[in-house]
């Protein structure tokens, strides 16, 4: 039953390939992106949650930053 | 430069705090009530609202909805804020969020237990309250967005991005699986049918956990974790390509629920090889996480909030591991509709979403409170037990699964089934049951012992409704500046947003439109015929009780589950079944091929009362199916809704079903007489009777005349 299926949509051998090939180039595109970032632009990326701008300093009583 | 101040909205982040606690506590006690009565079935207190197949929904919704997702709002309503440097959109959108979440989740603690479902996994509740919730995520997604586009800081951080990708899949997701047509107010057909109803279900099922108990957790990694240890994240670059991989990859492997099901080969090959792509990114999250803390391990031994952290992203990587190793077909045709699922989904559930909500709020209630935590000693004690307790939990359940699934298939020399009979695989969990109770029972002490920890830190201290920050607005001239590729998606949050979605729009298509295709292709079998009046509102009183969290309507085509069960299932039985009912979970046996397979009258006692025909049986008692009065009232407007689904019940069948309903009920009453049971023809009982009889039994009638070989 399972093959009747399978021979009853056209081309979908082809679905797999299709599916991984969509993946890796958008997997080689990210990868691509991210290499090619700024170091400058990384570091500034990466602290942005330790500055909260708040006006009293949100870990100044907490205890596990005395 | 022009510094403006405002105020970060604290209040709305509290009372999600507190609701997050205060579900969490119920959701894991319906939890353990549910865990006690597989092994002391009476703990059900003979009430049908309190009933396994009832509550364990009612505990799935609470503790993924109610708990997780107030958690989640929690979280990302602080972390939002200070990332964009702007107070909430809309303070009344914040409590109309607020409002609404929690009325829907008291909405379905009540609607549950009354027996009022869809019965489709996590997406249980009826449609008037599916209508509520899309319109409450509606409001949750312009808060968001309202509050990206009024934000002071250029770029969209990493944690960002993921809560991005959650409000939009979630509504994607939420939508296209809860089509279906109303029959009345709490009454509605799944407008797929049998294999794409499994299918959008899985699509959607699986996806419920990549985004809405992962995808917006990692946000909250990604925030609180480089917050706790004061130090950036490990890598931000790993960061980009996690949450790219994550969301693109996650969509596709929802058939891995369907492996070795009715659901066409190349779906579920498709669904495995994404699965286990899956370990990568989610790996590289893990990593990119536990990394983070590198030089600042000494922390970790002083801070409760930074060991709830730490160990639930390894719970994550071990969750992250198992889920691809249990997609393998090959293991999976060991470990599907046993414990092992069970304990899987648990590491990730209590270890992972759990531990990371604790972590949160240890760090939270402190800060919204300007003061220290009451006790980190207590905070410690909620660790270990709550540490211990996912142990008992979770490595009862790996036993439970590889012992059942062995016995399952095991035969003996001669080529018999060892174990024949489904109960004896069953005794030998209950056990195992026991120590899952414990296991859960300490997990909520834990959880209660914070709940007062952190009370006593919230007396101690002085609520800051309004904390003030200051920061530059964005000027236009910068926008202008010429920026490279991801920098600029990081500064344009609709066209991130819209690349994101085609990211898991591509996924979803892959998986869904060929379904449609197949709709003409599944054979149709000419005996499969729709359901007579009466086996309809059987079924929907099966699914009223919630009997799929307990049994499949699926035989595997192994030689173990033909031999055990019959004929293994088709595709192409299921086309009138609205919802399907495959189920996930076999604490009992599957019930394709019950039909014919014994008297009304051993049903009609069975129902009464399991373990008097099978003894030691820990399936509830149904007395009340036998009491109450079958309403045959919405007949009339249920085949109606079936037939706007496709079903074929052919014009003027609503006159003639009352009648139909009457000659089949009798019919159930004189076999039941022969097997000295008296009962009046009017009882829910004999519809489900009705119902259990018709099922599987179609092909039969087709082959019966010439015994001929389906493949």
């Amino acid at each position: 039953m399972i093959q009747n299926v399978l021979t009853h949509i056209g081309g979908v051998e082809v679905y797999g390939v299709i599916s991984i090939a969509i993946f890796f180039t958008c997997f080689l595109g990210v990868v691509v992106w991210a290499w090619r970032l700024k170091p400058s632009h990384v570091e500034s990326m990466s602290a942005l949650p330790l500055e909260s701008g708040a006006i009293r300093p949100e870990t100044q009583t907490a205890q596990n930053h005395e | 430069m022009n510094i403006e101040t405002f105020k970060y909205d604290n209040k709305i982040v509290r009372a999600f705090a507190i609701a997050t606690i205060v579900w969490g506590i119920v959701g894991m006690s319906v939890g353990l009530l549910a865990a006690t009565q597989l092994f002391w079935p009476a703990a059900n207190l003979d009430l049908q609202f309190t009933t396994f197949g009832r509550i364990r929904p009612l505990h799935t919704n609470a503790v993924i909805f109610a708990f997780v997702g107030n958690g989640m709002f929690a979280g990302i309503y602080y972390s939002l804020q200070r990332l964009c440097k702007a107070r909430l959109f809309s303070d009344s959108l914040s409590w109309i969020n607020f409002w609404g979440w929690n009325l829907i989740i008291v909405a379905a603690a009540v609607t549950l237990p009354l027996g009022l479902t869809t019965s489709k996994e996590y997406a249980e509740l009826e449609w008037p309250i599916d209508i509520a919730i899309a319109a409450v995520w509606v409001v949750f997604c312009v808060n968001l967005f309202g509050t990206i586009f009024q934000r002071r800081e250029r770029h969209l951080y990493v944690a960002i991005w993921f809560y991005i990708a959650t409000a939009v899949t979630v509504a994607m997701l939420h939508i296209f699986n809860s089509l279906a047509i109303p029959a009345g107010w709490f009454k509605s057909y799944s407008i797929y049918a049998g294999v794409q109803d499994a299918l959008v279900q899985w699509w959607y099922g699986h996806n419920a956990v990549a985004f809405f108990l992962t995808t917006p957790y990692l946000g909250l990694m990604y925030y609180y974790l480089p917050k706790a240890a004061n130090r950036p994240v490990f890598s931000y670059r790993l960061s980009i390509v996690h949450f790219w991989g994550l969301i693109f990859i996650y969509i596709w492997a929802g058939p891995h629920h369907l492996l070795y099901t009715a659901l066409p080969d190349w779906a579920q090959s498709l669904g495995m090889v994404f699965s286990v792509m899956l370990v990568a990114p989610s790996w590289g999250g893990m990593l990119n996480g536990l990394l983070t803390l590198r030089g600042a391990w000494d922390k970790v031994r002083q801070d409760p909030m930074l060991k709830f952290m730490v160990a639930a992203v390894t719970a994550y990587g071990m969750a992250t591991l198992e889920g691809p190793t249990l997609a393998i077909k090959s293991v999976n045709s060991l470990s599907h509709y046993t414990d092992w699922t069970i304990g899987h989904v648990h590491t990730g559930a209590l270890g992972w979403n759990g531990f990371l909500t604790f972590s949160v709020l240890y760090w939270l209630i402190p800060r919204l409170y300007r003061t220290n935590l009451y006790s980190v000693k207590l905070a410690n004690y909620h660790f270990w037990i709550g540490l211990l307790g996912m142990m008992f939990y979770v490595i009862p359940m790996y036993v439970n699964g590889v012992t059942q699934g062995l016995m399952w298939k095991q035969f003996t020399a001669e080529g018999f089934m060892q174990y024949p009979n489904f109960l004896e695989t069953v005794l030998r969990l209950v056990p195992m049951y026991v120590m899952r109770a414990i296991g859960g029972s300490l997990f909520i002490a834990g959880v209660i012992l914070m709940a007062y920890n952190l009370y006593k830190t919230a007396k101690a201290g002085q609520f800051l409704a309004e904390e003030e920050a200051q920061a530059a607005p964005l000027t236009a001239a910068e926008d202008k500046k010429p920026q490279k590729l991801h920098r600029l998606l990081e500064a344009r949050p609709v066209t991130f947003t819209a690349l994101a979605f085609v990211a898991v729009v591509i996924g979803g298509l892959v998986e869904i439109v060929p379904l449609y295709l197949i709709k003409e292709n599944v054979p149709t079998i000419a005996s499969v015929k729709p359901y007579t009046p009466l086996e309809l509102l059987g079924r929907d009183i099966y699914i009223r009780e919630g009997c799929v969290g307990c049994h499949s309507q699926m035989v595997r085509p192994f030689r173990s589950e033909t031999e055990r069960y019959g004929e293994y299932s088709k595709a192409g039985e299921y086309i009138y079944d609205h919802p399907f009912l495959w189920g996930s979970k076999r604490t009992g046996p599957d019930l394709h091929r019950v039909g014919g397979k014994y008297p009304d009258a051993w049903h009609y006692n069975h129902m009464d009362s399991p373990s008097s025909v099978s003894p030691g049986s820990i399936m509830p008692r149904y007395p009340w199916l036998l009491t109450q009065k079958l309403d045959t009232a919405p007949l009339a407007s249920r085949i109606a809704a079936l037939r706007k689904t496709g079903v074929p019940y052919p014009a003027g069948f609503e006159q003639t079903a009352q009648a139909d309903l009457q000659k089949q009920a009798a019919k159930i009453v004189a076999n039941l007489k022969t097997g000295m049971v008296e009962a009046p023809p009017d009882r829910e009982i004999i519809a489900l009777i009705a119902y259990l009889q018709r099922l599987g039994t179609d092909i039969k009638t087709e082959a019966q005349p010439a015994p001929a070989k389906t493949n």
